[in-house]
Order: C-alpha cells, then sequence, then structure tokens
C-alpha cells in the first residue's frame, strides 16, 4: 500500500474516533462511527486474501447495521422528542435501542459471532488496531448514555463474560482465542458502566494496554496458531519468558495489572447490591484463565519433542517494536501497586 | 454430483437462445445489463448438448427418517465431541500431532467420498472412471483423454479428467472446512503412469465471491510399478482462477480448506491411470519456507 494512503488511512481512523468522542449530537457520533469503519475496511484488505475479504465483508456489514440501528434510533428520538443531544436522551426503550446498536459494534454477547471470523481473517496489525483502538469510538458513547437499562447492560456484560470464556476453550487458532478475549474483557467494561464510567475506563485502558502487548508478543514470535508457540522459544527466549505473565494479566490474576480492574470492578458490583452477578463473573473468569493457561503451557512451560533438526526460524530483526513492547508489557505486568494513583486518574 | 459447467459467458447473439422468449420483445441489452452469470450457467445449453429433463421427485419415507437419525447422531457427536476438545480431538492431539492421514482407500465406502469427473460435461469425450484397487487398498482413477473438441462452434480447447474430493458436511448438510494449520506440507502416495498431474486445493471462497479460485501444483508421476511417496509444501501451491495463473499471488491459507482434487490436462491423447494410496498432511520443521514466489511490483513507475 502506498505510504500516502496509509498516512491517510490512519489520520481517518483516528478522525473517526476523535469525531466520536467530541460530538454531543448524535449525528455527528454515527458519522464518526461510520467514518472509523469506512477507513480501516482498506486496511484489513491490504493483503488481497480471500480471508482478509471475508473478514472485512464480515465487519462492514456488521458494523454498517449497527451504525443504521443507532442512526434509526437517534432519528426516532429526534422526531418524537425533538433531542438529538446524546446525554439528554432518557427513554428507556430509545436506551435499550442505542445499547444493543452500541454492543453490535464492540461484539457483546449475543451479538458477537462475527468477531472470531473477523478476527481470524486479519494480520496481527489489523488485528491489534480492531482489537483496541476500533473499541473506543462505541464505549466512549456507551458511557454518554444515561443508565436507564440496569438489566439489559448487566445481561450483555454476563453473557459476555460467559461466552467470552466458553467459547475460547475450543480454539486453536490464537486470533480467535483473542477475540473471545476481547468480547470477555468487555463484558466485565460493560457490567459496571452505568454505576461507575470512571472504573469503566481504568478497566478499557487495562485491557488495551495488555491486548496490544499480547498482540505484539504474537506478532514478534510470528505465531497464529497454539503449534506455533510450541516452538517460540527458538525464536526469543527472553520474550517467551514474559509473554505467560502478560497473558495472565489478561485472565486477571495478582499480583498482575490485569487484577486491578476485576478487583474493583467486584467491588463496585458489590456496593451496588449486584453480589449474584459479581459472582458469576468471577466464576466466568475462570474460564477464560484456562485458555490463558493453555497459551502459556504450550509456549513456556513445556518443551515439546519434536525434533529441530531443520535451520532455527528466524532471530529478531534490527527494526521490530521492541520499545513499544518493553513499555507495554511492564505496564500488564507490574502497575498494580499504583491501583490508587489510577483511580485518582480517572475520577478526574 | 458433477462440477459445475466451464461455460464462459456467451456472445449477445447466443444470449437469443438462452433468454425466455417474451424477453426477446424488449430492446436489446446493453453491455451493462447482461444477465449474471450464475444464471446462465445453470441454464445455458451448449449447441448440440441434449436437453436435460428434470428428474421426477421420489419421496421416500423410510429414507427420511433414516436420514433425520443420521444427522440428529452427527449432531450429538458434535455437541458431545466440543467437550472432548477442538474438532472432537484432545488438544494435546492438535499440539503434538506431526502427520494426519486425511483421505484413504480401505474400501468401497472411500470411493463415494470423491466425484469424478471430465470433458464430457462440455461435450468431450475423454472417459474418467474410479474404482478400487486389486488389492482393495488403493483407490484406481483411469480412463482415457481425448483432445478432440466438441462441435459446438464455441469451444477451442478439450481433453481434462478430475477427481476431487467432496466438502465434508456437519449435520444437516452444513459445510464443514478442514484446519490443516497445523500442517505445512501434502504427503501422498500414488502409483501414476509417468504423466503430469495437477493437484487442486480449493479453499472457502463464499465471502470473497471468487469460487474458482484454486490453489495448483503439479505431480509428475514417475510410471513403472514402484509407488511414488510425494512431499509438496503448501507454500509451493499457486493461485490460479479458471485455469489461469493469477498475478496477485499469496500463500494459501490453511484454516478452511474445501477440496483437493487431482487433474490430468497434459494435452496427450491415450489412456491414463492413477493409483492413491492415501492423502495427508504432514509437518515438515525443516521447511521453513512461507511462500515460494516472489512478488514482483506490477506496472512499475520507472
Amino acid at each position: 500500500m502506498s505510504p500516502y494512503v496509509l498516512v491517510l488511512l490512519l489520520f481517518t481512523l483516528g478522525l473517526g474516533t476523535t469525531l466520536a468522542f467530541v460530538s454531543s449530537h448524535w449525528l455527528l457520533a454515527w458519522v464518526g462511527l461510520e467514518i472509523n469503519t469506512l477507513a480501516i475496511l482498506p486496511l484489513m484488505v491490504r493483503n488481497h486474501h480471500p480471508r482478509a475479504v471475508e473478514a472485512a465483508t464480515k465487519y462492514f456489514l456488521i458494523q454498517a447495521g449497527g451504525a443504521a440501528v443507532l442512526l434509526f434510533a437517534g432519528v426516532t428520538n429526534a422526531w418524537l422528542t425533538g433531542q438529538w443531544g446524546i446525554q439528554q436522551a432518557t427513554s428507556p426503550i430509545f436506551i435499550g435501542v442505542i445499547s444493543i446498536a452500541l454492543a453490535l459494534k464492540l461484539g457483546l454477547a449475543p451479538l458477537h459471532s462475527w468477531m472470531p471470523e473477523v478476527f481470524q481473517g486479519l494480520d496481527l496489525n489489523t488485528g491489534l488496531v480492531l482489537a483496541t483502538w476500533q473499541k473506543l469510538a462505541p464505549l466512549a458513547l456507551l458511557f454518554q448514555i444515561q443508565p436507564a437499562n440496569s438489566p439489559l447492560l448487566i445481561f450483555l456484560g454476563l453473557a459476555s463474560t460467559l461466552i467470552g470464556g466458553w467459547g475460547g476453550l475450543n480454539q486453536t487458532q490464537l486470533r480467535k482465542i483473542l477475540a473471545y478475549s476481547s468480547i470477555a474483557q468487555l463484558g466485565w467494561v460493560v457490567l459496571v458502566v452505568q454505576f461507575s464510567p470512571s472504573l469503566a475506563t481504568l478497566a478499557v485502558l487495562v485491557y488495551i494496554v495488555a491486548a496490544a502487548a499480547t498482540f505484539i508478543i504474537l506478532k514478534l514470535v510470528k505465531s497464529t496458531n497454539i503449534n506455533m508457540l510450541a516452538v517460540s522459544w527458538a525464536k526469543s527466549p527472553a520474550l517467551v519468558a514474559m509473554a505467560p505473565l502478560v497473558f495472565l494479566s489478561l485472565a486477571g490474576l495478582p499480583p498482575l495489572t490485569g487484577f486491578m480492574p476485576k478487583w474493583l470492578i467486584i467491588e463496585e458490583l458489590s456496593k451496588q447490591g449486584l453480589g449474584p452477578a459479581a459472582t458469576l463473573a468471577v466464576l466466568t473468569a475462570l474460564l477464560s484463565l484456562y485458555y490463558y493457561l493453555r497459551i502459556t503451557y504450550a509456549m513456556t512451560l513445556t518443551m515439546f519433542p519434536n525434533n529441530f533438526s531443520g535451520v532455527p526460524p528466524w532471530r529478531l530483526r534490527p527494526l521490530q517494536l521492541t520499545f513499544p513492547l518493553a513499555c507495554l508489557v511492564t505496564g500488564t505486568i507490574s502497575v498494580l501497586p499504583l491501583t490508587p494513583a489510577a483511580i485518582a486518574l480517572v475520577a478526574l | 454430483m458433477s462440477l459445475p459447467k466451464l461455460a464462459r459467458l456467451p456472445s449477445a447473439r447466443l444470449l437469443t437462445s438462452v433468454l425466455p422468449h417474451h424477453q426477446l420483445l424488449l430492446p436489446p441489452l446493453s453491455p451493462l445489463t447482461i444477465p449474471c452469470r450464475t444464471k446462465i450457467q445453470q441454464d445455458y445449453r451448449r449447441p448440440g448438448q441434449p436437453i436435460q429433463k428434470e428428474p421426477p421427485l421420489n419421496f421416500n419415507f423410510s429414507k427420511g427418517i433414516k436420514n433425520i437419525k443420521k444427522h440428529f447422531m452427527l449432531m450429538k457427536d458434535e455437541f458431545f465431541g466440543r467437550f472432548v476438545g477442538p474438532q472432537g480431538k484432545p488438544l494435546i492431539e492438535h499440539i503434538l500431532e506431526q502427520n494426519l492421514v486425511i483421505w484413504e482407500f480401505r474400501g468401497p465406502e472411500s470411493l463415494k467420498q470423491w466425484t469424478v469427473s471430465s470433458d464430457q460435461e462440455i461435450g468431450g469425450q475423454s472417459e474418467a472412471h474410479l474404482k478400487m484397487g486389486r488389492n482393495v487398498n488403493t483407490c484406481f482413477l483411469h480412463g482415457k483423454l481425448c483432445t478432440t473438441t466438441p462441435r459446438d462452434g464455441e469451444t477451442r480447447y478439450s481433453g481434462y479428467c478430475n477427481m476431487r474430493s467432496k466438502i465434508p458436511k456437519a449435520s444437516f448438510d452444513r459445510k464443514k472446512h478442514y484446519d490443516w494449520t497445523s500442517f505445512n506440507t501434502l504427503h501422498l502416495r500414488v502409483r501414476g503412469d509417468g504423466r503430469p498431474w495437477m493437484i487442486n486445493i480449493a479453499t472457502e471462497t463464499y465471502f470473497s465471491h471468487q469460487k474458482d479460485d484454486i490453489y495448483t501444483y503439479f505431480l509428475y508421476t514417475r510410471g513403472g510399478p514402484y509407488w511414488q511417496e510425494v512431499k509438496i509444501p503448501f507454500s509451493k501451491f499457486f493461485l490460479s482462477h479458471r485455469g489461469r495463473i493469477q498475478d496477485d499471488q499469496h500463500p494459501i491459507w490453511l484454516d478452511k480448506v474445501n477440496t483437493i482434487g487431482f487433474t490430468l490436462g497434459d494435452k496427450a491423447e491415450g489412456h491414463f491411470q492413477l493409483e492413491v494410496d492415501f492423502v495427508a498432511v504432514c509437518k515438515d520443521y525443516a521447511h521453513t519456507e512461507e511462500f515460494a514466489y516472489e512478488m514482483y511490483e506490477r506496472n512499475p513507475k520507472n
């Protein structure tokens, strides 16, 4: 792809998300979401491959559908109440339809079926953008709408954590596992968004850091399958030693950073009187933990009895994303002691 | 089930034989409104080909009950297989396996997984037949290749025979795919007659709308009484569309493989035979090549 086109698309991607962030009008928010969708489509089909075309087709249909429902709800609300403002919408039906549209765009269960197939068709760079940057705009809108549909968001959150954990169990493709991981992590965010948007913001930030670290690790060891992880010790032993900590941070194990949002969310849910919901969320996190542990087992804890008679795989090339990876891995592993500072930061 | 007819888009003159009569009274079609190719391929009848009447509806109640039982059993296996592991196998097996035999011909039932076709569909005179080999442990594809073109005024080349596996089906005839991402080499045990064959692998193309995209490589048989073990890395397969090698190449993705086929089209008239013992995939750790073909910049500025 021409570098000019690539820069244009990346800037457009930034523009779309920024528009969605700064808008207080539903129409402008819809424009931002659509610009986001249209900007990432050429990035998805950069490799002219049937699987990439399949991923782009599915992504476009889903995102266009979600945006259409969002626009429909906004227009209907404006017709009935005369209000276009995002934070002025109070009708429960309107909020419910908007929540469902945003859930479709985010890939929350039960509207998640497209995510594993789309992630599977992309290279790891584009998958990283899809898992992190593309979630920001819909989440920004979700944070702004008034919490009028408590049971719906709780249902979306719990279904996402459950299906995100269960669906990833039978996967051997790493990109599909990361898709289910994304579903589960966003489920935790949606559980608490109506009670504490700042806590949801913290959860999103921690997820973005951990997911970025994961994608970059997989890109460096060039693995898209659990089998390929088995020989990654020869490519970069130090990275293979750090990678389990990143995966377990995603799983939410203390004393890693990933424990921070889960702990605070459970505390907040308990304060709100949603003990059973908190219990179910914790139990479903165990399902996710299982496949993270499986990845860790395949990558680090086992030396597979395969003969390595051929040429060892390539080593790290000079210009790799080692510095960003170092920062992200540090952020993913060792920020738990700074929890009070993180809470203060997001509460600003 | 046979391969779809390889019809080229007919000229406008021939459209009159395709379109219903009442449409002939409409203004002639402009190039932008030519009917879709799939419709033409379904309805188009080559000159000289007999009119195929639709078979009468055959309602068999007991067969229906048997099919329903079969599909529910398959669904039950799929459901409980998920508790064992991905695709019904434990994960440790997925991680450790280095060889997997996909097709082996150990009885007449194994032939039902394959479809044989030849250029008789387009009016040619080649013949191809598939049967069990003499020792009942192999399949035997034999026939006669004939390069005589059909006299329909539009076909320029003829003479091919093909043996293609059927698409795997899950319960209720849902399409399934082979996931060969753990492997990087195709392993065959064949005994041919010295003719060059083409191995065609077709992946899932529903969303890319390129249903004739096929990844091809060549199988050079030695002939003679000795068996031949052929190992072809998947990095060697190149993309072709309707027989034409594409400029924009990419390595085959092995996560959704639909069919594999063996095609003979070497323009040599005469008898042929190919005996296949098994078709397997394996993982060769010494083979680290990702794609065998360099991509040059097309339409360079200088």
